[in-house]
């Protein structure tokens, strides 16, 4: 194992991996800060230029990008009121609050060193879990993969916004666009229609690019013209340092933010907004001015900032070990794998364990580069906030674009994509999710794989499937994960 | 507005549960192509769909309960909004322009390349969108071009579309 991170040091210090931590962190910082560009979007933006590189130096961008998105979600919190993402409304409620009071170099101070070390402490908790969960998950068989992948499957309820019942759809729908193209074990052609642009399946990219970034600007084009305006309250990050003593104060809640944040993170489709919310809510049921809280509390702020970054620990942890995504970017993340080729969960680890020992040591990395790169980088995201929307949206539009051709030159790819970008944006309008569907298309594949070697294993009998203890605890949690949520939602969420 | 909306869902609910009930009876074609002792080709695809058919079945039947429910509770007023209308086409007309804006930067860029393509779709996109200052109408085509040829054909080597004829020989003087 020593000698694994040994190697994953020396080699994240090569210049194109550190150029790859600046910049993917920094793409994410601004994905997260600017609104209208959500941090999966950004790592779904960036995948396809992935492509031709090495995966080390593509994960160390595509993890960089992620938690710098989280990070960056909470810059136009504090300074504009607007949350970047919607794990930052707490940030806005009491971020926003301070910067009005004329403190908003430090609430930006504290934003950034919970951040930083909510982020640390998951890493570290990700770097000791993922192995022993990797581990026991190597004696399963193909009816434990085929629930496993059940149980990322129902991650749907987490992913689903408003309706279970769309994101059902949503989800059945990626599943049913996983079957197009010529199957693996038969050799026939499905729903292909005698088109060639079909026979090789979908292009999980292509479909990501569509469902995700072409029609949220197709949504965004329909908004009245609009102009963002910079923040008022930004004044520089000098002298508003906080001291030592502040942070001893609340050491409860900088304790209990970062555990709250990794275990929701590592829930399947729970993610970083229902990690904020549970810290937040915990803050200010456990604070000694609880009356503060909507008016600038400190401890408040460092709650959700301390959680919704330990969140992508957690979401990472249950991605690599057992390829379940916690939330939408690990989902997008999947598919970030298969375009090089590797299959996240307990066999990658064996098979290649430069690269999970890389994106541990990237991800550790990213979270110290962050602190730079934010301080850096709020005045040049203040400066992007002033650029018109119509041309921001123009040059994101080229980016979709371009990254679709680019990923095999092929211009039926584009026609793809538009179509996926009209399917999108009528699925947006109607209220059903994409996330579930992009969902269903990555791991829809593999379902039926593994469903149909167990039922070749078992002759026909689907009753292996709950006759196997781990296979059918795996069954039971994808159920539990799919019902609880129709009948509870955490307190923290209610009415928001 | 809110009429309008609702009528709108109702009629995607049912193109769903068309196009999935239309797939399934394609799917169907499928379920003997196995080998033996398998599964098939078919059974993931009619399972995926029927499973699909049924929810949306049932989405529809609730939206249809919900909408004759508010149709008796909604006010004249609220019925015929004109304010709504003119809101809703403009979203519609706007809408509609940047996809054929795209539709036609994808359609062309084969043919003229991707730098002239480009400077043409931001234009008209940015257009559509409702900018109108001379300024950022003139100026942003071209820098948003120049950089992603920057960045696309000189630092990361893409093979972008060069065009035919004459337009590809002007792209080649770019990149």
């Amino acid at each position: 194992m020593l000698g694994h991170y040994l190697t994953a040091f020396s080699t994240i210090f090569l210049p194109q991996n550190l150029l790859a931590l600046c910049l993917g962190g920094l793409w994410g910082l601004m994905a997260g800060a600017l609104p209208g560009i959500s941090t999966s979007m950004g790592v779904v933006l960036l995948t396809p230029f992935t492509y031709s590189m090495s995966p080390l130096t593509a994960f160390t961008i595509l993890v960089s990008a992620y938690c710098g998105g989280i990070t960056g979600g909470s810059i136009t919190s504090i300074l504009f009121g607007i949350p970047g993402e919607p794990s930052s409304v707490p940030t806005v409620i009491e971020g926003h609050s301070l910067a009005k009071q004329g403190r908003a170099a430090y609430a930006l101070w504290i934003f950034l060193l919970c951040s930083i070390g909510g982020g640390l402490f998951s890493v570290f908790v990700m770097m000791a879990a993922t192995p022993l969960i990797a581990n026991f998950a190597l004696r399963f068989g193909p009816p434990e993969y085929f629930a496993l992948t059940i149980l990322g499957l129902s991650v749907v309820s987490g992913l689903s916004g408003g309706s279970i019942l769309k994101g059902l759809i949503s989800c059945l729908f990626g599943i049913f666009l996983a079957t197009i193209g010529t199957d693996g074990i038969t050799g026939v052609e499905r729903f292909t229609f005698g088109t060639t642009i079909l026979l090789g399946g979908i292009s999980f990219v292509t479909a990501m690019v569509g469902l995700l970034a072409v029609s949220e600007i197709f949504i965004e084009a329909e908004e009245p013209f609009q102009e963002y305006k910079g923040s008022a309250y930004y004044r520089g990050m000098k002298g508003e340092m906080p001291k030592v003593s502040e942070f001893k104060k609340n050491w409860l809640t900088l304790t209990k933010s970062p555990i709250i944040g990794t275990i929701i993170g590592a829930l399947p489709g729970a993610g970083a907004t229902i990690a904020a919310f549970l810290a937040y809510g915990e803050a200010a049921r456990t604070s000694k001015q609880p009356e503060k809280f909507g008016n600038g509390a400190v401890d408040g702020l460092m709650a959700a900032e301390c959680a919704n970054n330990a969140s992508t620990g957690g979401s990472m942890t249950i991605l690599l070990s057992l390829g379940i995504p916690g939330s939408n970017t690990t989902a997008m993340l999947i598919a970030a794998f298969m375009i090089h080729g590797l299959q996240p969960g307990p066999l990658l680890l064996n098979q290649r364990p430069d690269v999970v020992y890389g994106v541990f040591v990237a991800m550790l990395m990213a979270n110290l580069f962050l602190l730079g790169l934010t301080i850096v980088g709020i005045r040049i995201f203040l400066q992007l906030n002033r650029l018109p929307y119509s041309v921001f949206s123009a040059a994101i539009m080229i980016l979709c674009v371009v990254g679709a051709f680019g990923l095999s030159n092929n211009m039926d790819d584009l026609y793809l994509m538009f179509a996926f970008g009209l399917i999108g944006y009528y699925m947006r309008k109607y209220g059903f999710p994409i996330a579930p569907a992009v969902l269903g298309l990555v791991l829809g594949n593999l379902a039926e794989l593994s469903l149909r070697r167990t039922l070749l294993l078992s002759l026909g009998d689907p009753l292996i499937l709950v006759s196997r203890p781990i296979s059918a605890i795996l069954m039971a949690a994808a159920v539990f994960s799919i019902v609880y949520p129709l009948f509870k939602k955490p307190k923290a969420l209610k009415g928001v | 507005m809110e009429f309008f909306v609702k009528r709108d869902e109702i009629i995607a609910d049912v193109f769903i549960i068309a196009f999935f009930a239309f797939m399934l009876i394609h799917a169907m074609e499928l379920r003997f192509v196995r080998r033996i002792g398998e599964m098939g080709s078919g059974f993931w695809p009619i399972l995926a769909l029927s499973a699909s058919l049924l929810l949306s079945i049932i989405l529809l039947i609730s939206n249809l309960i919900r909408f004759q429910r508010e149709k008796k509770q909604a006010s004249e007023e609220v019925l015929i909004s004109p304010e709504g209308k003119i809101d809703l086409k403009n979203r519609r007309k706007k809408f509609a322009l940047s996809v054929i804006s795209l539709l036609g930067y994808i359609i062309i860029m084969p043919w003229i390349g991707f730098v002239l393509s480009t400077l043409i779709y931001v234009f008209a996109f940015i257009l559509a969108l409702g900018e109108r200052r001379r300024f950022v109408l003139a100026l942003s085509p071209f820098l948003v071009t120049a950089l992603a040829v920057i960045v696309f054909a000189k630092f990361i080597s893409m093979p972008l579309p060069k065009g035919v004829n004459i337009f590809a020989a002007f792209s080649r003087l770019i990149y």
